[in-house]
């Protein structure tokens, strides 16, 4: 065993010409690549103000309801926002398009038919290929000129379960599993320089192309994920019966708080 | 414009000039001229910011316009940079230019909340009250979440008497800010100048109930009320003196809220007399005077 690991040598040149090349290679694509994706990144789109006013119409029911159960509200005051909450929930005045006419089918739109969703997806597929195009690349600049090299010897011993993934492109059953091929380095980089890009580019770098392989398309997935999906007038529909609710709770802060200040200033007795 | 109004306006000017906004000044003077600022990273262009506004109070027209073209150099197109801009025309140039210039940032970007306030705030100083009220109520109704801007249309409606609408905006002020006993006892004084008072009692004791120190050294009988205190308990006291005097304020609440039974009333009367009185005695090393009427007239000079 000894003798055998002992018997083969690597060309020093295979260092200064292989492996050196193909990491710094990868590294130089990755930071690339990162700001490349950088320059494709549209700016976020502006929404226009009814589509605004669309989104935040819950809000403003989440807040009235959040503090309901010991509203700063008088009842008045808080009968009348309610109310006028629930009847403009009730009637669509909420909506972007305007109250809903008649009998519309409400099934909610084919991402696809929008326009403005598009450009979300389009975002998505052109950092899609960003990603994949240099690996591509790389990968058949590898299996083009350094198919079937050995590249390095790692410094500690590993199992034969390591093979397959150590020794890529390389059908030698008895070569010990320490020996990398070059195929196998281009993927423990491609796997590994997550970290280093991470050190050069800070935190949420867009370089490390792994992260996209492994779930491939969740870029272009995530961005039609908006609030375009959601069927408002079925949300509001919904509110209402929570108004309702949190109306039922509702109590005043200041209902008995003549009493709870003499209490407090010991002009009533605590047990009162 | 008559004489005495502008008076007053020229009143409100005078105060406006915070001695806050001085000291800001003098001190980031000398830091705008090293060029401390822009080495500071984030940090340091939010200061260079308030300085810009700091200067623009004090009227030194030569400190704004250097922030503003640095931050106008190191964010080209900025919404934020936008209204700054916007701010140093309202300061010289007419009014109408400022609106101008608001109405075209608009028009490009019809959902810059920023903008669209400062454009009511030009209309309210053009004194176009009804526009201003229309545009601050169309950008609350889509940014609901702006306090300060509920909180500038309850002072238009008050400026206008209108102390109903008023008081229907700083509803909305208290439920986004349930924390702030401030907006309480602003709540408490429209609702006072609205002729409710049982509303307007309950709230100044809500506004007491949050202010006082209860967990002090001494138990709150003990303490001696001071600032936000003080005033809420000097709004306790003008409540309870009017409902005690004025029976039929009692029943006529536009909010229907209850009074207090006559003996809480006047338990209440007493415990805040004894109050004002303490505060009194603190603050002037006097005895106060005896009577109702001027012991309310001499702390108004205080609470004020």
């Amino acid at each position: 065993m000894f003798s055998n690991a002992a018997s083969l040598y690597l060309d020093p040149q295979i260092r200064d010409w292989v492996l050196f090349p193909i990491t710094v290679v990868m590294i130089l694509v990755g930071i690339l690549r990162h700001y490349i994706v950088l320059l494709l990144q549209s700016p976020p789109k502006k929404l226009p103000r009814a589509a605004i006013r669309e989104q935040r119409a819950l809000m403003r029911s989440n807040i009235l309801r959040a503090s309901s159960a010991n509203s700063p509200l008088p009842p008045t005051f808080y009968q009348s926002i309610s109310q006028n909450l629930s009847q403009a929930f009730a009637e669509g005045t909420f909506l972007k398009d305007g109250p809903p006419k008649g009998d519309t089918p409400s099934a909610p739109q084919n991402p696809l038919a929008d326009p403005s969703q598009m450009d979300g997806m389009m975002a998505g597929m052109k950092t899609q290929m960003v990603m994949m195009v240099p690996q591509m690349v790389i990968m058949g600049w590898i299996n083009f000129f350094f198919q079937g090299f050995v590249l390095i010897k790692l410094p500690f011993p590993l199992t034969l379960g390591f093979k397959s993934m150590l020794q890529r492109g390389v059908e030698t059953p008895d070569m010990d599993v320490r020996w990398v091929s070059s195929l196998s380095w281009y993927f423990l980089n491609f796997f590994g320089l997550n970290g280093l890009y991470r050190l050069i580019l800070g935190n949420d770098n867009s370089a490390d192309s792994s992260r996209d392989m492994t779930t491939p398309f969740a870029a272009a997935a995530a961005a039609p994920q908006g609030p375009q999906a959601q069927d408002f007038n079925k949300l509001f529909k919904a509110e209402r019966d929570n108004l309702e609710f949190a109306e039922g709770l509702y109590s005043w802060v200041g209902k008995d708080i003549e009493t709870a200040v003499l209490k407090k200033y010991g002009r009533l007795p605590d047990g009162q | 414009m008559d004489f005495t109004n502008s008076l007053q306006k020229l009143a409100g000017y005078r105060q406006r000039q915070t001695q806050a906004s001085k000291e800001a000044l003098d001190r980031g003077g000398p830091l705008l001229r090293s060029g401390a600022y822009t080495r500071q990273g984030n940090e340091g262009w939010d200061n260079l910011e308030k300085l810009f506004l700091a200067a623009l109070d004090q009227g030194d027209f030569e400190t704004a316009d250097q922030c503003l073209q640095l931050i106008v150099d190191r964010f080209p197109g900025s919404p934020r940079a936008d209204v700054l801009q916007g701010l140093r025309m309202e300061a010289t140039e007419p009014l109408d230019v400022a609106l101008k210039f608001y109405d075209e940032l608009l028009e490009a970007d019809e959902s810059n909340a920023a903008v669209w306030r400062r454009k009511a705030v030009v209309l309210r100083n053009m004194g176009k009250i009804d526009r201003a009220v229309e545009e601050l109520s169309a950008m609350l109704d889509t940014f609901y979440t702006d306090v300060g801007g509920w909180l500038e249309l309850a002072d238009i409606y008050s400026s206008c008497h209108q102390y109903t609408h008023a008081l229907q905006s700083l509803s909305h002020a208290l439920i986004l800010a349930p924390q702030s006993p401030f907006y309480f006892l602003q709540f408490a004084e429209t609702a006072y100048l609205a002729l409710d008072v049982t509303l307007s009692l309950k709230m100044f004791l809500v506004a007491v109930d949050m202010t006082d120190d209860d967990d002090g050294p001494v138990p709150p009988q003990d303490s001696i009320p001071t600032g936000a205190t003080l005033r809420s308990w000097y709004g306790v006291k003008l409540c309870t003196h009017r409902l005690v005097s004025e029976s039929r304020l009692l029943s006529s609440s536009a909010s229907q809220t209850l009074a207090p039974s006559t003996e809480k009333l006047s338990m209440l009367d007493e415990l805040a007399t004894e109050r004002l009185r303490t505060a009194y005695l603190n603050i002037k090393g006097e005895s106060p005077p005896k009577a109702d009427k001027e012991l309310i007239g001499v702390l108004a000079t205080i609470v004020q």
